[in-house]
Order: structure tokens, then C-alpha cells, then sequence
């Protein structure tokens, strides 16, 4: 996987730069306006040779596709083994559970554990890739990804008694 | 009747700002330029009121505030060795040439002070705004330019406290300089103090659901260290930054910013049509040659410093000249600078006259070059190229 650099940009917003295998970068500057820009600079070049303006909720729904939420294509094998590597885990959020009542952000959960929330399932809704201020209520259900280290520690962190049998596997 | 007559005016001069802001906008030329443009035609029609003056100090004021609120301590922590060296470079190259300027043209040490910050500063509003409508904020001078910004405006707004606490004091001696540095640093370290002890108690007094309760008090914080700041004798500027920096730790940040945004757009409005219809008419024939000449020498020191700072940091030859070029506007510091002190109207080039006719022209120039930089580059590198050529001096 290749680095990717983050750099502030004072009073604009944060610049992220991801290097190609191809040799192009990208470049992704997310604005304090929650206005994303999406920017290519060819191998060598320091001006970009395409600007590309997303909305906050633009941005979301292609990052959605771009993670393979929507559509995913036939795997190799290397795609396989990560897969392998990767467990999403159904948990239901109980009415006394440490998770509700709160925001995403405020949990803390990829730092203290590593894995992450995807999706939470509302009733009838569904939310993939819930905001950081997202508040996690009772009843939901939510879909976590990570190792299965990761998905352990965030087990006993946040003490899940009911966790729903995936049928994944 | 002079309380209806000024709010009359007022809506007058609304009205006009509305109007020469659209077309600017359709243009896209820097709304501050337009504005103090505005001024100057108000003027013929009608005088500055005290209503007027009043809104434009309301207008400083909430400026400072909203850059202290909105001021990345966090960026300014991460970044601190390279925001302070592109900045000293910068200083070096330009904030020495203000204060020969000031001399040749018979200004005494204060007012030279002052025209060196005027012209050093560069107007993070206008060039800000620049790099995203241009799309340039991922080509890799921007964070350079970006950093010399975040130094200026931290150097300016000490700057600023300092010049109007000397001023206040009459003039500049060792004691006045140190009793001036003394109140300055008493009074920054009180806020600091503050906000590293007082977080929590803060963000508890500032928690109101009530919108109207939330406004007033976060107008009394402000306004109170304003008056703070001017009743020890220095700038209330200095007031409002620091209780902007305050408030910008706490979790209502953004509620605040959306809070006090629209007062603060509306009285910086006022404060350039005002600081426009102060400039005078008369004077300002003679400015223009001196200004032209300010403009150029400025923008050259401007731009060497830039490509100076991109070959420190390894920039190529096109993006360190695309930074130095990035540095020319001038515009809301170098006006409150400028209306920072009041000064001797005797002097043979008034300070607020040739700061309006600088900032003017820079202000539009220097977007107008930012824009049109890469021809520029382009002639410039090719010369170069060729004089490389010619005379074979590997530079």
C-alpha cells in the first residue's frame, strides 16, 4: 500500500497526497467548507492536469463506490486473501450498551481498537459510512470491519454481548 | 434628525456596496478593493457619520476576532519550524524596505513603523481566496504561501499592538518601548494562562441552548477585551484576536464563527467604505507616482523573497516564482494598520491617502498577476534559459 502524506493547509483546509503506481499523484484537498477537490498531477509536473470539485455528499457517495460498498468485482486471489484477513461483524446495539447514545467521534473506536464502523442499520434505514458526529442509537445495528484482532479488542472494549452470526464466512 | 439623516446615508452606502460588490464578484475582483472604491465616491454625497465610525471599530474589531477564531493554533504547533523560517525570509526581504521607504519620504520612526507593516503584510483574505478560485491549492507552493501568510498575520496583529501602545505612549524611547513590550506580553499571557486553565470552565459558561443569550455573550467577550485592551492603552484589535483565539479551542467554535459571521461582514464592510470616504481627494494626485513606485519596488522584493524561499525548500523554478507572485495583494491588514494611529495631517504624504492608493492598486494588480502568473513564468524561465545558454554560468 502506498503512503499517503497529509499536510495542513492554513484557512483552506488539509491536502492529502497519494502516489501512483504510475507515477502520477493524487491529490485530495478536503476544505474547511466540507468542499472536497480532487486534483491529478501528471509524473513531474507540479500543476495539476485535472481539477475535480465534489459537494460533502458528493464526495461520500464516490467514496462509497470507489470502497467497493455498492458493486463489488470478481476478486483475484490476492483480493481473496485480504478478504481472509478482513471480518465485518454484525453487532446490535443494546439499550444499555457503552456504544449508546453517542457519536462516533467521541468513542474513539479506531484508535482505542483499530476497527471501524461502516454501516449502521436504523429499522427500515440503512447509513454506509456514517458521519463522525453520527449519534449510535439503541436498537441499531451496526457493521464493523477490521482484523480479527481488532474486531476482538473492540469486543472487549466495548463489552458486546449480543453480536449477530454472519453469514459471511 | 442627524440620527435619521446618517442612517439614511447608511442604507445609501449599503445599497452601493451591494451593487459594486455584484459587479466585482462577476469580474472577480477582491471585494475589499471595491469597497474602499465605494468610499471614495461616497464622499462627494455624504460625510462619515458617527454611526459610521462606530460600525467601522465594531467592524476592525469583529475582523480580529474572527481571524483569532478561526486561527489553526493546532496548524501553527505542527508546522512551526517551516511556518517560521518561510516567514522570516519573508520579514527579511520586505519588512526593512517599508521602513527605508518611510524614511526617504520624511516620516519620523512611528510612521515609518507603520508603513513598513503596511507594505510588508500581505492580505491572506484576498490570496486565500485566490488559491481556491484559481484551483491551486494542491500545487506544492501553496503551503509555503500559506505559511508565510499565517506568520505575517501573527507578526501583524503583535505588530499592531505594539505600534498602538507606542503611539499611545507619545513616542518611542527605552522605556516606552519596554513598558509597551510589558503590557503586551501581561496582556497575552493572561489569555494564555487563561485558556490553558479555564478550558473546561470555558466551554461550561459558553454552553447556551438560548440563541439570543448565546449571541449577547459571546458579543460581551468580545467586546469586553476589546475595552480590556484599551483601557490599559493598547490596540482593542489586540482584545479581539486574543479572545478569538480564546474561543477557538472551545467545542462551540463553529457555532460561534456562524454566530458572529454576519455582524462581522457587515461592519468590515462599513470599516473599508469609511476608511475609502476618509481618503482625501485632494492629496491624492501626488500619492499616485509614490504609490506606483511603493507598488513596484514591493512587488519585486515580494517576489525575489518567494522564489528565495521556494530554492530553500527545494520548489522547482516555476512553483517559486508562482509563490513569490502569490504575495503581492495587499489589502484588509495594511487598511487597519493604516487607521491604526492618528496621525499629524502636516506630513507631506498622509499615510491613510497613499496606504488607500497602495492597497488599491495592489489589491487588483496583484490578483490580476496571480492569475495571469504562468505567461509570466513561462517569458521568465525561457529568458532565463537562454541567457543560461549564452553565457554557459551553470546558475
Amino acid at each position: 500500500m502506498s503512503e499517503i502524506k497529509e499536510c495542513d493547509l492554513p484557512g483552506i483546509g488539509k491536502k492529502f497526497t497519494l502516489a501512483l503506481d504510475s507515477g502520477d499523484k493524487l491529490v485530495v484537498v478536503i476544505q474547511f467548507s466540507g468542499e472536497r477537490e480532487v486534483f491529478k498531477f501528471m509524473k513531474g509536473s507540479d500543476e495539476p492536469s485535472s481539477v475535480t470539485t465534489l459537494t460533502d455528499e458528493e464526495a461520500r457517495q464516490i467514496g462509497a463506490i470507489l470502497s467497493g460498498t455498492y458493486f463489488q468485482p470478481v476478486l483475484g486471489d490476492e483480493q481473496k486473501l485480504m478478504m481472509k484477513n478482513v471480518t465485518m461483524e454484525w453487532i446490535k446495539i443494546t439499550d444499555d450498551s457503552t456504544l449508546a447514545n453517542k457519536k462516533i467521534e467521541e468513542l474513539g473506536i479506531r484508535k482505542m481498537t483499530g476497527a471501524s464502523i461502516t454501516t449502521i442499520i436504523r429499522g427500515e434505514t440503512v447509513i454506509p459510512n456514517p458521519r463522525a458526529g453520527e449519534i449510535i442509537k439503541p436498537q441499531d445495528t451496526i457493521i464493523i470491519i477490521g482484523n480479527n484482532d481488532q474486531i476482538n479488542k473492540f469486543i472487549s472494549t466495548f463489552e458486546i454481548k449480543q453480536r449477530i452470526e454472519n453469514d459471511r464466512q | 434628525m442627524i440620527v435619521n439623516e446618517s442612517v439614511l446615508s447608511l442604507g445609501i452606502s449599503l445599497l452601493a456596496l451591494f451593487i459594486a460588490g455584484l459587479l466585482a464578484t462577476k469580474v472577480n475582483q477582491s471585494l475589499t478593493a471595491v469597497f474602499i472604491v465605494v468610499g471614495m465616491i461616497l464622499q462627494n454625497f455624504f460625510p462619515v457619520t458617527i454611526i459610521t465610525e462606530f460600525i467601522a471599530m465594531l467592524g476592525i474589531i469583529f475582523m480580529l476576532f474572527m481571524f483569532g477564531l478561526e486561527f489553526s493554533v493546532g496548524s501553527l504547533v505542527n508546522n512551526q519550524r517551516k511556518i517560521f523560517f518561510s516567514g522570516i525570509y519573508d520579514l527579511i526581504f520586505n519588512f526593512p524596505l517599508g521602513l527605508l521607504i518611510g524614511w526617504l519620504l520624511g516620516y519620523d520612526l512611528i510612521q515609518s513603523l507603520l508603513l513598513a507593516g503596511i507594505i510588508y503584510v500581505t492580505s491572506s483574505v484576498i490570496v486565500a481566496k485566490s488559491i481556491i478560485d484559481l484551483k491551486r491549492s494542491a500545487n506544492p507552493e501553496t503551503e509555503y504561501v500559506l505559511n508565510v501568510l499565517i506568520f505575517e498575520d501573527m507578526f501583524i496583529a503583535t505588530f499592531l499592538a505594539f505600534i498602538v501602545g507606542i503611539s499611545n505612549y507619545g513616542q518611542i524611547d527605552a522605556k516606552g518601548i519596554f513598558i509597551v513590550i510589558l503590557k503586551t506580553s501581561a496582556f497575552f499571557a493572561f489569555f494564555v494562562v487563561l485558556a490553558k486553565t479555564s478550558k473546561k470552565f470555558i466551554n461550561k459558561i459558553i454552553d447556551i441552548e438560548h440563541t439570543e443569550l448565546f449571541v449577547i455573550l459571546i458579543l460581551s467577550i468580545i467586546v469586553l477585551s476589546a475595552g480590556a485592551a484599551s483601557y490599559v492603552g493598547l490596540s482593542e484589535t489586540i482584545g479581539a484576536f486574543l479572545a478569538g483565539l480564546l474561543l477557538s479551542e472551545t467545542k462551540q467554535r463553529h457555532r460561534i464563527s456562524e454566530a458572529i459571521k454576519p455582524f462581522q461582514q457587515f461592519s468590515t464592510a462599513i470599516f473599508f467604505v469609511a476608511f475609502g470616504m476618509s481618503i482625501d481627494y485632494k492629496h491624492i494626485g501626488g500619492m499616485i507616482p509614490v504609490g506606483i513606485f511603493i507598488f513596484i519596488i514591493s512587488s519585486f522584493s515580494k517576489v525575489y523573497g518567494g522564489y528565495f524561499i521556494g530554492g530553500k525548500y527545494a520548489l522547482s523554478k516555476r512553483a517559486g516564482l508562482r509563490l513569490g507572485l502569490s504575495l503581492i495583494p495587499r489589502g484588509e491588514f495594511s487598511i487597519i494598520l493604516a487607521g491604526a494611529i492618528s496621525m499629524n495631517p502636516s506630513v507631506p504624504y498622509p499615510i491613510k491617502s497613499l496606504t488607500g492608493v497602495y492597497v488599491l492598486m495592489s489589491a487588483i494588480i496583484g490578483s490580476i498577476i496571480m492569475k495571469e502568473s504562468d505567461w509570466f513564468i513561462k517569458w521568465f524561465i525561457e529568458r532565463k534559459d537562454t541567457a543560461v545558454k549564452q553565457t554557459k554560468d551553470p546558475l
